[in-house]
This record gives C-alpha cells, sequence and structure tokens, in this order.
C-alpha cells in the first residue's frame, strides 16, 4: 500500500504518517516513507510519501499510489500525478466550487479516481471552535470513512490514543468520528 | 537483534551511534542532519551511556571537540550537513593527515535536490579530496549499520571516515532493528607524542605517504571484505544493461525490479564509494555492453574509473549533472539507455485545470505571527533605500518580504555589509546598509565580522535577530539562550548585548520586535549614529519564535474593515503575512482565520487603517 500525503507546511502531516506506520507496525509489516523538514515546513507545499510492505525507497514514484491524502484542495490537484489510474483521493475543500472545474472532473473520470472530499474547516469551525490544528486527525477519520488504505477505524483510534498527547486524546478521537462520519 | 521500532533515518544513525560505543557527539544543527544528536542524548540517556553531546558554535567547533576529544583513544563523532563541512574543512583536512588513536565517525548529510540548502555539494568528493573513506547508505536500517563498520574502520586504520548520508535517508521513516547492548566504552589514554598530534609542515613528509598508503589498503578491503556495501544483484533473466548504483538510487531500483518485475537489469551497489573499489567495478562493466552509473550528486563513483568509454552517467551528461535523481526520473534514464518508450504521466486536464484554478506551488514563508517579518518592515519602513545583506536561517525567507539582498553563507551578513559600505566609501556616498542575522548565526560565525568591522571602522546598522532558537533546523538553543542538549544541563546564557560590547560596539540597543512603530524610528536613529561615528551600530530585535511558545500570548485579534481598505495590497506585498489575502472578487484584503494567529502586528502596516482590533463579543 502506497501513500502521498500533501498539504502545506504547519498542518501536520507528519503525525498522519506516524499513524500509518504505527498501525502497520501493529500488524507486523513492515514500513518506509519520507518525512519533509527545514524549509519547506515553514508554509510552503509539502509532499510526504509512505509505503507499507516489502519496500526499501522512501519515494513513491508518481502513478503508483494508492491514496493521496490531501490536506488542501490545491495541492491535490498539484500532486494528482501521484496517483495510480483507479486510486483514492481523500480531500479537504476549502472552495468546493473551485474544485468542480470541468477539466479536473473529467480527469477524475477518465483516471477512474474514487474522490471522498470533506470541508474540513467548516467542520472544525462548527465543532471544534475553530481550531485548525485537528485537521491531520480529521483527514485520517475521512480516509477510514472511506474505507480506504487498509486501515480501520478501530485501528486508527488505537493509534490515536497511542500518539497523541494524553490530555488531547479525548478530543481527537471526537475529531476522528467526525471525519470517519463525513466522509462516509 | 531482537526488536525492531519506526525511526527516523536520523534516529537511526543516532541509535547506531550510542549502540557502538560513542562517549562524546558534537554537532551543529543543519537541515537534514539536525535530529540526530539530540537524538544520540535520547538514545544515551535510555541505554544508560554518559555520552556527552554538544552542540559546538558551529561545525568547526564541533569538529575540533569531537576529534581532540578522540585522540585518548575514546569512540567520539562530529554531525553536519554539507554546508557545515566547509566551515568544518580547515580541521577535517589537517586531521585526515592524522594518526587517529580513538574511533571519529564524521556524519555529513547532503541535500541532493537541495531541499534547505545553499549548495547540491556533494561530501564524498570532500572525502575522496581528504582522502578519507566514506560510507554511502541506501536506506536507514543500512546507514545504522554503517555507524559500527565505519568506527571499526577508522580505529584499526587511524583515520577519520565519514558517514554521507543524503536527505532521504536521514529523513526517511523506517522500521529498523535495535541492539539492547552498547558496546563498551574505552578508557582516555592521551599520551603526549607531538608529532603525532602537531600538525607541522615537517609532518606532512611522512603523513601524506602513509595515508596513501593506508587508502591502498582500505581500496583494498572495500573490494574484498565488505560484500554487505558492496554487492551485485543478479538479473532474473538476460542483462540488458548494469547499472552501478550508490546511496537511495539503489533503494528505488530495488523497488522498481520488484514491483514491476523487470528482469532485464543487473546491479552492482557500492556502499563504500571512496576509496572506490575499482576492481569490483571494472569486472562488472567488462561484462556488460552498456553501463549506467545512478549516484547522488556528483560523480564521485564515475569518476574514480579508470575507463569511461562504456559509462553512461552525471560525468558525461547523460544523467542530468545537477538535481535530485527522483523515481520517475531514474525510469526515464533507464528507458532512454535502452530505447525504450517512456510513458508520460503528463495529463493535460490537470494542467490546465490548474492553471484556470490558478493554482501554484505554495512557497515556504516566515510563520504567521513571526517576529522577523515585523522586524523585516520596520527596517524597509525606516530606510527604504538601504542595502539590506542577511544570512542563513528562516529569516532568509523575508526574501518575500523583499527584506534581504544578498545571502551567502553563515555570519556573512555581518561581512557583506562591511563590503557593501566599503564600496560606497570608495564613491564617498551616504547609502544606508542594515544587515539582519539570527541569533544562533551571529555567534556560529557573526562574532568574528563584527569584531573586525569595529577595527576598521564601517558604517552600518547590524540587526540581531534574536528569536530565541535556531528555529529553520527544528528548534535547537543557541549560546543566548544558554539551555543545554539534555534537561536540566543547563549551560551559560551569553548576553548578545555584552558580546557586542565587548567587541567594540558602542551603540547597542535590545528592543521589542513586534513594536512596528517605535522601531521605526530606532532603526533610523541607529543608522545616523553609524554614519556620524563611521562605526557598526547593533540593534537587537528581541520576540521568541512562535514555534516555541507553549501558551500563546495575549491575542490581538484584528478585523478588516471592508470600508476602509482600498485594495492596494500594500500590506501583501510588504508585509506577506499568510494570514492576509486578497480577494479578487471584491478587490480587498481580508483575514484568512485558518492562518492568522490574532498577533495583531498587521495593524501598523495597513497605511490607510483598515486593520484593526476587533472587540472580542
Ligand atoms: S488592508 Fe490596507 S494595505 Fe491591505 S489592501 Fe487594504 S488598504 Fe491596502
Ligand atoms: S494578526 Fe495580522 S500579522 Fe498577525 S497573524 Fe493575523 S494576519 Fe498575520
Amino acid at each position: 500500500m502506497q501513500f502521498v500525503i500533501v498539504g502545506t507546511g504547519g498542518q501536520g502531516i507528519l503525525f498522519a504518517s506516524k499513524a500509518l506506520g504505527h498501525i502497520a507496525m501493529e500488524k507486523g509489516r513492515s514500513v518506509v516513507g519520507s518525512e519533509v523538514h527545514g524549509m519547506a515546513q515553514r508554509g510552503g507545499s509539502v509532499v510526504s510519501h509512505f509505503k507499507v510492505g516489502e519496500y526499501l525507497s522512501p519515494l513513491v514514484k508518481v502513478g503508483e499510489a494508492d491514496v493521496l491524502l490531501a490536506f488542501d484542495q490545491n495541492e491535490a490537484v498539484r500532486n494528482l500525478h501521484y496517483l495510480r489510474d483507479g486510486g483514492t483521493l481523500v480531500v479537504n475543500l476549502y472552495d468546493p466550487k473551485a474544485f468542480q472545474n470541468d477539466r479536473l472532473q473529467s480527469s477524475l473520470d477518465r483516471r477512474k479516481i474514487e474522490v471522498h472530499p470533506i470541508e474540513g474547516y467548516s467542520i472544525l469551525k462548527e465543532h471544534m471552535g475553530g481550531r485548525f490544528l485537528f485537521l491531520n486527525v480529521l483527514i485520517l477519520g475521512a480516509m477510514c470513512g472511506a474505507g480506504v488504505g487498509g486501515v480501520s477505524v478501530d485501528e486508527m483510534n488505537q493509534a490515536i490514543s497511542d500518539l497523541a498527547p494524553p490530555r488531547f486524546v479525548e478530543e481527537n478521537l471526537k475529531v476522528l468520528k467526525l471525519g470517519h462520519e463525513a466522509a462516509r | 537483534m531482537s526488536k525492531r521500532s519506526i525511526l527516523l533515518g536520523n534516529e537511526a544513525i543516532a541509535r547506531g551511534i550510542v549502540e557502538a560505543g560513542c562517549e562524546i557527539a558534537t554537532a551543529y544543527p543543519g537541515t537534514p542532519s539536525s535530529e540526530i544528536l539530540p537524538a544520540v542524548a535520547a538514545y544515551s540517556d535510555q541505554l544508560g551511556t554518559k555520552t556527552a553531546v554538544e552542540w559546538g558554535a558551529n561545525e568547526k567547533v564541533a569538529y575540533e571537540m569531537a576529534v581532540s576529544a578522540s585522540f585518548g583513544g575514546k569512540r567520539t563523532c562530529c554531525i553536519m550537513k554539507q554546508v557545515g563541512l566547509n566551515v568544518a574543512a580547515d580541521p577535517f583536512m589537517s586531521t585526515a593527515h592524522f594518526d587517529l588513536k580513538g574511533g571519529f565517525l564524521l556524519v555529513v548529510s547532503d541535500d541532493p535536490g537541495p531541499h534547505s540548502s545553499q549548495t547540491e555539494q556533494d561530501s564524498r568528493y570532500f572525502a575522496m579530496f581528504a582522502k578519507v573513506p566514506c560510507f554511502d547508505p541506501s536506506t536507514a536500517e543500512e546507514a545504522k549499520e554503517m555507524v559500527f563498520d565505519a568506527y571499526d574502520l577508522s580505529e584499526r586504520h587511524g583515520i577519520v571516515t565519514m558517514l554521507r548520508p543524503t536527505g532521504k535517508v536521514d529523513h526517511a521513516r523506517q522500521d529498523v532493528p535495535l541492539r539492547d547492548e552498547v558496546l563498551p566504552p574505552k578508557k582516555d589514554e592521551f599520551k603526549k607524542d607531538p608529532k603525532r598530534w602537531v600538525c607541522l609542515p615537517a609532518g606532512v613528509r611522512v603523513n601524506h605517504p602513509r595515508l596513501n598508503d593506508k587508502n591502498d589498503v582500505i581500496r583494498n578491503e572495500f573490494e574484498k571484505d565488505y560484500e554487505k556495501y558492496n554487492y551485485i544483484v543478479p538479473a532474473k533473466g538476460t542483462a540488458r544493461l548494469g547499472i552501478i548504483a550508490g546511496g537511495t538510487t539503489f533503494a528505488f531500483l530495488s523497488d522498481m525490479i520488484r514491483t514491476s518485475g523487470r528482469d532485464d537489469i543487473e546491479i552492482l551497489k557500492i556502499g563504500t564509494p571512496v576509496p572506490l573499489p575499482v576492481k569490483l567495478c571494472e569486472e562488472f562493466i567488462a561484462r556488460h555492453e552498456k553501463v549506467l552509473v545512478l549516484e547522488q550528486t556528483y560523480p564521485v563513483i564515475e569518476t574514480q574509473l579508470n575507463d569511461r568509454n562504456k559509462i553512461m552517467g552525471r560525468w558525461n551528461g547523460f544523467v542530468p549533472r545537477a538535481g535530485e535523481l527522483l523515481p520517475e526520473l531514474i525510469e526515464e534514464i533507464i528507458a532512454k539507455c535502452l530505447g525504450d518508450e517512456v510513458e508520460t504521466s503528463i495529463d493535460e486536464d490537470v494542467l490546465s485545470a490548474m492553471e484556470e484554478m490558478q493554482i501554484t506551488p505554495r512557497p515556504p514563508m516566515l510563520c504567521p505571527g513571526c517576529p522577523h517579518r515585523a522586524s523585516f518592515f520596520a527596517i524597509r519602513k525606516a530606510l527604504p533605500k538601504a542595502i539590506t545583506p542577511s544570512d542563513i536561517g528562516c529569516y532568509t525567507l523575508g526574501i518575500m518580504q523583499k527584506g534581504i539582498d544578498s545571502a551567502i553563507d553563515m555570519g556573512a551578513a555581518v561581512t557583506a555589509a562591511s563590503g557593501f559600505y566599503l564600496a560606497s566609501k570608495v564613491d564617498g556616498e551616504e547609502r544606508p546598509v542594515v544587515a539582519t542575522i539570527g541569533d544562533s548565526t551571529f555567534f556560529h560565525s557573526g562574532l568574528t565580522g563584527l569584531a573586525s568591522a569595529v577595527y576598521n571602522r564601517h558604517a552600518f546598522v547590524l540587526a540581531i535577530l534574536d528569536n530565541r532558537i535556531t528555529a529553520m533546523t527544528g528548534g535547537q538553543s543557541s549560546p543566548n539562550v544558554g539551555a543545554k542538549l539534555r534537561k536540566g544541563d543547563q549551560g551559560v546564557q551569553i548576553d548578545l548585548e555584552q558580546v557586542c560590547r565587548g567587541c567594540g560596539v558602542s551603540y547597542i540597543k535590545t528592543v521589542e520586535a513586534y513594536d512596528v512603530d517605535e522601531n521605526v524610528d530606532v532603526v533610523k536613529d541607529a543608522w545616523a549614529y553609524a554614519w556620524e561615528n563611521k562605526e557598526p551600530a547593533v540593534l537587537i530585535f528581541k520576540h521568541p519564535c512562535i514555534t516555541i511558545l507553549k501558551e500563546p500570548p495575549t491575542p490581538r485579534p484584528v478585523r478588516m474593515d471592508p470600508e476602509v481598505c482600498i485594495g492596494c495590497k500594500y500590506c501583501i506585498t510588504s508585509f506577506n503575512c499568510p494570514g492576509l489575502v486578497f480577494d479578487e472578487s471584491s478587490k480587498k484584503a481580508y483575514i484568512d482565520e485558518r492562518y492568522c494567529v490574532n498577533c495583531g502586528v498587521c495593524m501598523s502596516v495597513c497605511p490607510h487603517g483598515a486593520i484593526v482590533l476587533r472587540e472580542e463579543a
């Protein structure tokens, strides 16, 4: 299973691959991926790769990702080429109208890409007082809700409980549920 | 070796360093190497070793501490990024000649691509230059394993050894085996022996030939005894192409063969590129009609080959001479070698969608609420015509705010200011110069430049942007903060004002970086003083980096008054906070609450007073 996770620096992308890695390890699978550090983290575009299985290289080749987790709709479009035909896109929409672009939709259709959109910011505004730092867990919830990535919501629940700072576990689990429901 | 754990490549290297019994580890932070030293501290505590861990004020300092600590027989190491080795090049070249006693490991992380560096240089060339053996890992697991062999090699031959991971190894996250036991520490038994430890020219006549002999012996070892790093992966079918691969390119090739079932490629994997096991390579080349060399970033393996007639690689430009070898690029190069079709991944629909949706890559920016942005703004507003040299760190991103006219390397803000001053002095004209440098960078290599500028009477304003942290590399401490790597291990805090005073600066002022309005006058005043007295004036813009704040400061929530905003975009072009966005339909600016941290600084920015305090309901 090969994941590409995209967004902008500061959105908590690294936590997403940590959670995926934790789950895979619990199942005794090998994992390898790449993190983004330094300059690119300062609000700029960020791409992180993650592979579960017998791989050596931390990079996903263009056209081979099974799942694209996009924390930002523009970054989703910029990185669509990583997805294989028939792959799945889980995307946080900020401006859903713009995402309806004809050419974009026709490419998604042609390549049989399954799209699971959530409007993360409105959900977090409504339920979490606009604390957007929960976006990463929301996306992970949406991924489980969409039933992709080979990860069940129970496994994700466990991973979040193990990894999140203790005093934020409860809120994180609540967000996970919100994401799960939003994408189902 | 029982347990496996998911580690960052840098953590894997650190774990190897501790398990191998290293007792003194030093570094200066630099992406992609920065996480190694903190992880050494953590594993040392976990495994109960007493390993000393220290940030040196710069790489030269760190290198000299670590290598000297090995003279009595202990295992030590020094860690840095590729450009850091330029700073440490002096002691590196000298001690490469030494007949060392203890094991000394130099870890240098390279940044092909480059993702956060001012060069793409290949440290393996430095290894070649210094005639020092180099290990080039393909994966995090291999990097960890190489640490043990590097120490062993260093001790057996009394030579500096280099481990040269690239960013994709450093920042890989991978499951890696752990050992529970640590190799036993060695006693420090330094024996006075000036012939051995003093680098007199006379010594070179002995040292250099001895170093050459060591290289011959090590090359021979690499040919025969290091099969675990230098080996052949035979083709499943008939090989149409031979590839010599080192570093992360090998990892990708393995994945490619496994997933695509490709059966027509034979690979010679080289994990010890310097000194190159040439015979091994030549035997391999002899068996193939065509040979491709894939390595990051320079043609180091390639140029060590005696006969390059059959070779396709970076040296002859078959492989691009610069840039990172990403999987899709490697695949393209192989196809080109074999004359196969390359499938294109370009999707015209998506391209035009991107154009219609106006999607461009988001460049890195100073964080919302970053104190540097406020400092740059005040400086530009005070002296719009000033030349503004700057330096290496987060604040280099001030280029987005047009706050930076030059940046060369660590510390060059100060020396460039001297240079700009001299250029205008010769013409006899007043041209303000305001240099910006970070607190950590100032200690790294700004100090000597300042001493030189005071001594020579150079008129400029030096703005030290003191955010209490080395932020770009992940938040390490520095001498003006005083905190050390291990909690509870307290250093002496060095006061910036006093240091500058000690250097002979007489005009020194510390200001709150957020106070934009006041600071405009302060900058003007500082320049007037510098020009009149022909000496540098120092301003310390102090405000903690927002990434280290445990508790957010008192919020000053802002709101945009659309009635007042005239849509001039001044706030965006000259202040450039991610929280300020322009709405093309209404032709007005607005606050993007996804990014805004309510620092309130932008209230001082809008010349029309459109950004105002929001009355909290
Ligand atoms: S907020 Fe002020 S500076 Fe920004 S566009 Fe409006 S008027 Fe111009
Ligand atoms: S208050 Fe203004 S300067 Fe501060 S983060 Fe928000 S938009 Fe940026």
